[in-house]
């Protein structure tokens, strides 16, 4: 399936890119493991993860065309 | 909810106050802004501060927050949440919460409750720009 991943803060500049596409993934796992290989840079930030524009704390089930939001401690206010 | 371009001018605050006028059966309106404060960091002082937001989930959470104070809050009749996007210069407005209540208590207290969510929750992200043009990525304590 084809997941898209947005890239917020600080983790827009590490990766060089606010959004990507990745196709053929089977799994969040999966998704993880690309998102490393692509970034390994990003191991070295902290950071939760929303699965459309809701945060989840385990690994979630994922389906065709959900949008994955990597994201640094908020700063608002 | 509102995200802005830029700082909130003192004309857009005025404009604000003025509309919660309109909520005649409220005896107390509690405001908050949020100032850029010119933090100094080795030496060096803040200019501005950048603002990024998630904006689609910025405005979901908002609604849950608003949903959470007029709960919590039953002398609550209105809440207005503003915050910027983009450059906002030290000394400058970044963000406003105004709560209007029939009664101080619940206006004062539901607004310091509502500032403490936003900045809890709200996937917005911030950047300090220094004199020296040099960047640092801020987050809340």
């Amino acid at each position: 399936m084809e997941i898209t991943v947005l890239f917020f803060g600080v983790l827009a500049e590490v990766t060089g890119t606010r959004t990507k596409h990745y196709r053929d993934i089977m799994a969040f796992g999966d998704l993880k493991h690309r998102i490393g290989d692509d970034y390994p840079e990003i191991v070295h930030y902290n950071f939760r993860v929303a699965v459309n524009n809701k945060i989840i704390n385990d690994d979630p089930l994922l389906s065709p065309g959900d949008v994955v939001a990597y994201l640094p401690p908020f700063a608002g206010g | 909810m509102r995200l802005i371009n830029g700082p909130l001018t003192s004309a857009a605050i005025s404009e604000i106050i003025a509309k919660g006028g309109e909520n005649q059966e409220c005896g107390a309106h509690s405001l908050f802004l949020g100032q850029v404060r010119r933090d100094s960091v080795e030496g060096k002082s803040v200019k501005a501060i950048e603002y990024s937001a998630f904006e689609e989930m910025v405005i979901m959470e908002a609604d849950k927050i608003n949903k959470s104070i007029l709960s919590e809050f039953d002398d609550v009749k209105a809440l207005e949440i503003i915050h910027s996007k983009g450059v906002v210069k030290s000394g400058e407005i970044s963000m406003l919460v105004m709560i209007s209540a029939g009664h101080r208590d619940h206006a004062s207290r539901a607004c310091a409750k509502a500032v403490e969510l936003i900045k809890e929750r709200l996937p917005i992200w911030k950047k300090e720009i220094f004199e020296d043009d040099s960047v640092q990525w801020k987050e809340n304590e």
